[in-house]
């Protein structure tokens, strides 16, 4: 069963595809991270998501949605750089688009008082947005996007330009509000998606080139990396050891050899014999995992 | 429900930022400013030492129609500057901003947006502009001479119409462009060319928007309402309304970011 | 004479007290906003020696809203 259903999406400005094709479908209760570098269209996604794009072509449907329903009734949305009305109070605000979104508003206000305690900012839930610091603006911002309790909310970049605590507090957030529902957020960051999100959508050039669970990646794109050091100068190694065919990458930096290799135990062997036979005078050899950050770059380039 | 939420907030707004003092008193300024000077020039003449000798200078004689009329002039170059100055970032400014961002992502009708900011800048301008013609009836009463009350009630209707058209015209623009300096511009723009149609057209098109002012002169005068001046009002409301459909469309084929 | 000069300050008196209101509401948006086009203390200049000009303008260019 899926919340959403993102079918065929496409984007395009000015003749250029900056989304080309997306689908893909999220189950509820899951925290799902758009990994991507910049310009892989993860914003320009997230807007056609939340309806203040129109997509070029494409659907997306979410689960009990009626024929032409309106999309922003089911989904929350924080931009990256969300602005407010800063002469307001986080509270005033929060009950303003609460009744923006059809809310009563008795239920719009005992609805912000709740959210101001969740996001924990409530003790500034009377003073003017302007005297805010950026991670309580990011934190009244989550609270605006879950004011109506939407199926999905979508957040863009959320943590990417907020301060080293800033950022662990609304991660912790986040961690803490993925219980409720279903979160969908924008990151370019390795780091910060493997922290909160179960699922990950690998976005690069306006495509999704890999998705899945965290570990699922991971064993798919297992991968070792040997360092090997050598007394001496390394360059004559070097070239022997490129043209092995268990090695798949390889590299040189300062003085030591890097190889990337899928298959660890025939790598051993063939390079520990190749090293007896030609009584090279090794002085390292580590076998490290490859780390999810250079997986990423792995996937994001080809 | 949603309709009087964005406009109770534009009504908040507009009182926490000052506009609900400063509009009306400017509005008041406006409207009194000609009349009053009119009044004392004579006097002020007189008090840096009148007229050289030998010169003979008629103050001509100032009727209470001309008096009344000089408040419409300077609404119709002061009181519209300022209507276009308070209205030109109500929707591009939050646009420009990226307030609106947040705004339009909730389940709100583009013309529930649209219209219920209208209408709140419709409440100032049309507030401030009743007060400040109010002040000037009085003033010429007491200076120039009497205009009946119901001959001030439809002054007060029909030139009213040019300023609901002039918020409509900003309004609109507010919908095509993003920089409220732009919006600003466009529509002082667009009021001035209508101006200078209107002086080279105005024996053809007597029904043209902005001879409005020179419709209302005659009926102060006649006493009574002209065919021309019901034909312009019944010109003015269709803009109105034409403008505010267009601003629907205009903005629903914009896109909300970027 | 003495009638004139009574009607005179009737007529005088409104545009003072819409200068003195102006310029008091415009004291306290100046103190009240955080920023401002320019320097803040040449705003507080205009608005008390602007006459009734002075807080006009500070109201239309003087403050950045958000």
């Amino acid at each position: 069963m899926a919340i959403i259903k993102v079918d065929q999406l496409k984007k395009a400005f000015d003749k250029q595809d900056v989304v080309k094709g997306l689908s893909f479908e999220l189950t509820p209760g899951k925290c799902v991270a758009l990994l991507g570098p910049n310009g892989a269209g993860k914003t320009t996604t997230l807007r056609m998501l939340s309806g203040l794009l129109k997509q070029t072509s494409g659907s997306v449907t979410f689960e009990g949605m009626k024929e032409n329903g309106d999309i922003r009734a089911y989904i929350g949305y924080l931009p990256q750089y969300p602005v407010f009305h800063n002469w307001m109070t986080g509270k005033e605000f929060l009950v303003y688009v609460g009744q923006l979104a059809k809310l009563t508003k008795a239920e719009a206000t005992s609805r912000a008082d709740e959210l101001l305690e969740r996001v924990g900012i409530s003790d500034a839930g009377n003073r003017r947005i302007g005297k805010y610091s950026g991670g309580m603006k990011q934190r009244l911002g989550i609270a605006q996007a879950m004011i109506h309790k939407p199926m999905l909310i979508m957040l863009d970049e959320p943590v990417s330009s907020l301060d080293p605590i800033g950022r662990r507090e609304v991660l912790t957030l986040m961690e803490e509000l993925k219980e409720q529902t279903t979160i969908l957020f924008s990151t370019h960051i390795l780091s910060d998606a493997e922290e909160v999100s179960d699922d990950l959508l690998l976005m690069s050039q306006g495509e999704i080139v890999e998705s899945g669970s965290i570990q699922e990646l991971r064993e798919k794109h297992q991968t070792s990396k040997i360092h090997l050091a050598f007394r001496g100068e390394v360059d004559t190694y070097y070239e022997a050891l490129k043209h092995l065919n268990s090695i798949s990458e390889s590299a040189m930096e300062k003085g030591e050899i890097q190889l990337l290799v899928d298959n660890i135990d025939q790598a051993r062997v063939d390079i520990l014999s190749l090293a007896a036979k030609e009584n090279w005078p090794l002085t390292k050899f580590e076998i490290s995992r490859v780390s999810l950050e250079e997986l990423f770059m792995k996937v994001v380039k080809s | 429900m949603q309709w009087r939420t964005i406009f109770a907030k534009e009504m908040s707004e507009d009182w926490r930022n000052f506009k609900w003092v400063w509009v009306p008193l400017v509005f008041i300024l406006i409207a009194i400013m000609d009349p009053i000077t009119t009044y004392f020039l004579p006097k002020i003449l007189d008090s840096v030492g009148g007229m050289p000798d030998g010169a003979v200078f008629e103050m001509p004689e100032v009727s209470p129609v001309d008096a009344i009329m000089m408040s419409l002039t300077e609404l119709s170059m002061f009181g519209v500057l300022v209507t276009v100055v308070i209205s030109m970032g109500v929707i591009s400014g939050e646009r420009k901003s990226g307030v609106a961002e947040l705004v339009l992502v909730k389940p709100v009708g583009y013309f529930t947006y649209i219209s219920s900011k209208w209408a709140g800048k419709l409440l100032l301008v049309l507030t401030s502009y009743i007060i400040g013609m109010l002040v000037s009836w009085y003033y010429v009463n007491i200076l120039f001479g009497e205009i009946t009350f119901s001959d001030f009630m439809s002054l007060l209707f029909f030139y009213g119409l040019w300023l609901v058209l002039v918020i409509t015209i900003t309004i609109f623009y507010n919908t095509l462009f993003k920089v409220p300096g732009v919006v600003g511009a466009v529509s002082i723009g667009t009021i001035i060319v209508m101006s200078i149609l209107n002086q080279i057209f105005s024996h053809k098109l007597t029904w043209f928007p902005n001879s409005l002012s020179s419709h209302i002169g005659e009926m102060l005068t006649t006493g009574e309402i002209s065919g021309d001046l019901w034909g312009t009002s019944v010109v003015i409301i269709i803009l109105v309304i034409v403008l505010l459909v267009s601003s629907l469309f205009t903005f629903r084929g914009k896109e909300m970011a970027g | 004479m003495e009638e004139l000069k009574e009607l005179d300050l009737a007529v005088i008196a409104p545009f003072i007290i819409i200068q003195l209101v102006l310029m008091i509401v415009g004291l306290i948006a100046w103190f009240k906003t955080d920023e401002t086009n320019g320097p803040k203390w040449m705003w507080l200049l205009i608005i008390v020696f602007g006459s009734m000009l002075g807080p006009i303008l500070f109201f239309i260019v003087g403050r950045r809203q958000n």
